[in-house]
């Protein structure tokens, strides 16, 4: 496998008002052209700290990388300049997010917006750019899109919207897209065409996904590979059907298990959801040299709340960070 | 349940704003300056027991002349003596103004911004009637008609004052009964008057509480200008009522303006940083940083 | 149960026996009559409309956000309300709950015409009928304390006397896994989980007979989610409670309910009991929806053909004439086009637990 994007023992720290907290804890990962990884876990695990940290956003002042390299082909993007890291960002990079009510300027054109983008990162003319623009909706099959480009983002469904985020991302055939929630605000019978989109767009530009979610559905359906974050640490990764039938650590466990899925053949039988008691941690207990998911874990021993698991590898590239992974 | 073990203690939300506004140091000086303004103006008379009536001293003494340390005014009267009884009648007027402005504009807001319909358009219209005065002229003509009394320059002020509270109110009322802890209230059965009073209000109060303390300086303003251009009770001593009887010798003797003035001054700029202080500490989106 | 709990708001409701219920997978046992003594809510014809305004000269319009549904949920059990946004499944609970003002139809809780009570009354009689609302975080008030928001119906309604509500909070507390300690805190102390928890037993503590659970799970993390289903089936059983649950998401459907009516455009589509509905499906969007949702489950992504239905929903002030999905239907005709069609019967025995009762609105259905 010939990573197109590596990420290595990265540590990212926020400042918070009780000190400073490693929201994402000595992560490391690799992805391929082509191909679509799944990070899942709850909210304030890291997920979408790690995307931001990829496209160089992290909050300033409040957030740094503090150790660890981001190789995108080679290069590493932690020691890139700003000037560098923009043209990175629109031209490689790109990102998608869970709101695409927000993220749309509501004072320009869809097709203003559009064309801006490929204007900065391609240098077109105007003219071309909007011409462009109509294509990429088209594309991302927005009806009658040589008469939608003028139209404002109020003027668009939920799903539309989130349709021209993804255009935007696309506009410069990125090599790599990163995905955060894109379909959380959305109806499922929407979702669906959002994640079709995708998985053509994928086939058809080679571009690799990131995609970041908290529902196991989705990662089933979309992803190749998936890494399980919990409180900033990768506790899981392998691939997604090795995880799902298998899953090595007592948390992905509990996320596969706690939610109620719609299977082939539903009957009268319903048992009690299995629940993962408690929450995520708070920020000050990460960090710890311990397991940070013990206090939620039906299977701890006295280990693990001595010392941080080390990731264990089994078959097929499945990694867990328990130490009682055998056992499971 | 495991969950927020570590937090043992109640801890009233309003104790987070509380903490939040001692971090900001000018509305902390500012608010030190407040009470000792407030306290001169209280017991400062006491004190200094020298009626600022009097005719003291020759005319146009310079500060510090002969124990008076702002010296006197046209009249010989002791500067000193007037700003510290003034002090007490700025006060006063600026409090009641903004109390009953309040009382007025919230109870109009709350009303228009709860009921809705007809309610919300009459008194709106009637708001925006207000609004549309020219606020100095219409209070000039209140107080030309019924007398240049404290009462009634107070009453003035607050009059045309009230309608940016009204406005204030009626917008967070807007807000806040949309949200979903006042449907679960209707749904277990409150009362109209108890949604508006003890479900909506206490949540709208902040930016009130701002305004409020905002509308005392700005009601102090006021008394000044009415009292500049002479429409003020002769015989009760304010700041404003200084800076009006001295104007004619601004040139000569510019220290019995600037005195005043600065009261003033001194007052409203604390009055604004202690609100500025208050914005922030109530506003929750500020404080969790 | 505790004997506090007695005091009701109405005689009416007295009749209503804490026994823990009949077996909900029984219920189903016997085909429905027509006048079922066992149900509790019956909701016939109800409309609601919302005033939309146009232009300063235009004609004032009115958006039917529910339009002509009917439907009735037996004691004990627990039907859901599906479907996507601009169903109107949001709105017609609201409607039930009378939290919006109803334009047509009846809606009768026991023997009580719920739309026939006066304001006083019906105040009142909001001890029966209780809400859960989605948003856990603004829900609370975020100035009361966890036990007064609790409390807060008990107050309101007046039906128990005042010297009996701390121990009816304090129970609340108990029974839906809170500590005693954490009544003093505020909303803001508080995970989500949590808050909701505080919801439930706001929604508990008048002991109502009916619970609306408005996406009572959506805004959770999905780990807490189990927590709070579980809870909510773990009451059902303890108190006899009969919920009407609001949900898009299909997995929690299936998991939570007896029966479930699907929504599109403030019309019902379909509606069945749980095995027909899911291992059955008959309306084309009943059948996309389903298709559309992701599952861990493999045998069934590969067993299933994933229907993507194109477009969105048509806009709900000019509606279509005929069939309002039609516009995005996979297997539309020119009659789809032209006339709406009629919630009908449609009884398949298809298997021995099904109970064989099933409606669905769609000229291809025979």
């Amino acid at each position: 496998m010939t990573a197109l994007l590596r990420v290595e023992n990265l540590r990212i720290e926020l400042a918070t008002r009780l000190g400073v907290a490693p929201v994402i804890d000595d992560v490391s990962f690799e992805l391929a052209a082509g191909e679509t990884l799944s990070f899942v876990g709850e909210s304030g695990c890291g997920k979408s700290m790690t995307a931001l940290a990829i496209m160089g956003l992290l909050p300033d002042k409040v957030g740094r990388i503090a150790a660890g390299k981001i190789l995108f082909n080679g290069e590493d993007m932690t020691q890139a300049s700003d000037e560098r890291l923009r043209s990175l960002r629109g031209n490689d990079i790109s990102m998608i997010f869970q709101e695409p009510m927000t993220s749309l300027n509501p004072v320009f054109t869809i097709g203003e917006q559009i064309a801006e983008v490929l204007r900065r990162h391609k240098q077109m003319d105007k003219r071309d750019a909007w011409k462009r623009a109509a294509e990429l909706l088209d594309a991302v099959r927005i009806p009658d899109a040589t008469h939608r480009v003028g139209h404002y983002p109020h003027q668009l469904s939920g799903g539309q919207r989130q349709r021209v985020m993804i255009a935007m991302a696309l506009a410069c055939e990125p090599k790599v897209l990163i995905a955060d929630e894109p379909t959380t605000a959305l109806d499922v019978t929407i979702q669906a065409q959002i994640f079709d989109l995708l998985e053509d767009l994928r086939k058809d530009m080679g571009t690799a996904i990131i995609m970041i979610t908290h529902d196991m559905g989705v990662v089933a359906e979309m992803a190749d590979r998936m890494i399980v974050m919990y409180a900033g640490r990768k506790i899981e990764q392998g691939d997604v059907h090795t995880v799902l039938d298998h899953p090595r650590h007592p948390y992905t466990k509990g996320l596969i298990a706690c939610v109620p899925h719609l299977v082939a053949t539903l009957d009268e039988h319903r048992p009690p959801l299995t629940e993962v008691s408690g929450i995520v941690p708070g920020l000050q207990e990460f960090g710890k040299n311990e397991c940070l998911f013990a206090s939620r874990c039906d299977r701890v021993v006295e280990r693990c709340l001595r010392e941080r698991p080390t990731e264990q590898r089994f078959d097929k590239d499945q990694v867990s960070a328990c130490w009682q992974a055998n056992t499971l | 349940m495991s969950g927020n073990t570590n937090i043992d203690q109640a801890r009233h939300p309003a104790a987070d704003a509380v903490a939040m506004f001692f971090k900001n140091k000018p509305a902390i000086v500012a608010l030190f300056v407040l009470v000792l303004i407030i306290i001169a103006g209280l017991i400062g008379p006491l004190l200094y027991p020298i009626d600022p009536f009097d005719m003291v001293w020759a005319p146009f003494g310079l500060p510090g002349e002969d124990g008076f340390i702002l010296g006197t005014d046209y009249l010989g009267r002791d500067l000193f003596a007037g700003i510290l009884h003034g002090t007490r009648v700025s006060l006063q007027v600026g409090l009641t103004a903004a109390l009953m402005t309040v009382l007025i504009g919230v109870t109009v807001g709350a009303l228009a911004g709860y009921f809705l319909g007809w309610v919300e358009e009459v008194l709106m219209r009637i708001t925006e009637f207000f609004q549309v005065l020219p606020t100095l002229l219409f209070s000039m003509v209140i107080v030309a008609l019924f007398g240049a009394s404290l009462p009634m320059i107070t009453f003035a002020i607050g009059l045309v004052s009230w309608p940016a509270v009204a406005r204030i109110t009626r917008a967070e009322f807007l807000r806040i009964r949309e949200l979903e802890y006042v449907t679960a209230s209707r749904a277990a059965g409150a009362k109209n008057l108890k949604l508006i009073f003890k479900v909506i209000l206490p949540n709208a109060l902040p930016p009130i509480i701002v305004q409020a303390a905002l509308m005392v300086g700005s009601a102090i303003l006021f008394e000044a200008g009415l009292s500049f251009l002479g429409l003020t009770d002769p015989n009760i001593v304010s700041w404003g009522q200084i800076i009006g009887s001295n104007r004619p010798y601004i040139l000569d003797a510019s220290y019995t303006v600037t005195f005043p003035g600065l009261a003033i001054f001194i007052t409203v700029l604390c009055l604004s940083l202690v609100g500025d202080g208050l914005n922030d500490a109530l506003n929750p989106k500020l404080r969790q940083r | 149960m505790s004997q506090e709990h007695t005091g009701q708001a109405d005689g009416a409701s007295s009749s209503v026996a804490h026994t823990g219920q009949t077996d909900p997978l029984t219920v189903h046992s016997k085909t429905k009559p027509v006048v079922d003594a066992n149900v509790l809510l019956r909701v016939d014809n109800l409309r609601v409309r919302f005033p939309v305004k146009g232009g300063l000269f235009a004609r004032k319009q009115w958006l039917n956000a529910v339009d002509d549904i009917s439907f009735t949920i037996r004691r004990g059990e627990t039907l859901a309300l599906v479907g996507e946004s601009g169903s109107g499944k949001t709105t017609a609970a609201l409607a039930v709950a009378q939290l919006v003002k109803t334009y047509q139809g009846a809606i009768k809780l026991g023997d009580t015409d719920w739309l026939a009570l006066s304001d006083e009354q019906l105040r009142v009689a909001r001890a029966r009928m209780q809400f859960i609302f989605q948003d856990p975080y603004s829900s609370l008030n975020p100035r009361l304390k966890a036990e007064d928001i609790v409390r807060e119906p008990l107050e309101s309604l007046q039906s128990v006397p005042r010297a009996d509500h701390q121990g009816i909070v304090d129970r609340m507390f108990e029974s839906v896994g809170l500590r005693a300690e954490q009544k003093k805190l505020f909303p803001h102390q508080f995970s989500g989980g949590q808050r909701q928890r505080i919801g439930i037993a706001r929604a508990l503590v008048t002991r109502p007979e009916l619970i609306i659970c408005d996406e009572p799970v959506s805004a959770l993390d999905v780990a807490v989610q189990a927590q709070i289903l579980n809870l909510l089936k773990q009451l059902q059983q303890d108190y006899g409670l009969t919920y009407l649950l609001i949900s898009h998401d299909l997995g929690v459907v299936q998991h939570m309910c007896d029966s479930i009516a699907v929504m599109y455009m403030g019309k019902i589509v379909e509606h069945a009991d749980r095995l027909s509905l899911f291992n059955n499906p008959l309306h084309p969007y009943t059948q996309a929806l389903l298709s559309a949702v992701p599952s861990v489950d493999r045998e069934l992504r590969q067993k299933r053909k994933r229907i993507v239905i194109q477009g969105d929903i048509p806009d709900a002030l000019n509606l279509p004439s005929g069939c309002r999905f039609a516009s995005r239907c996979p297997r539309v005709t020119d009659i789809c086009r032209t006339t709406e069609p009629e919630l009908k019967r449609h009884d398949v025995k298809q298997s021995a637990q099904s109970s064989g009762e099933h409606s669905v609105a769609c000229h291809l259905v025979d």
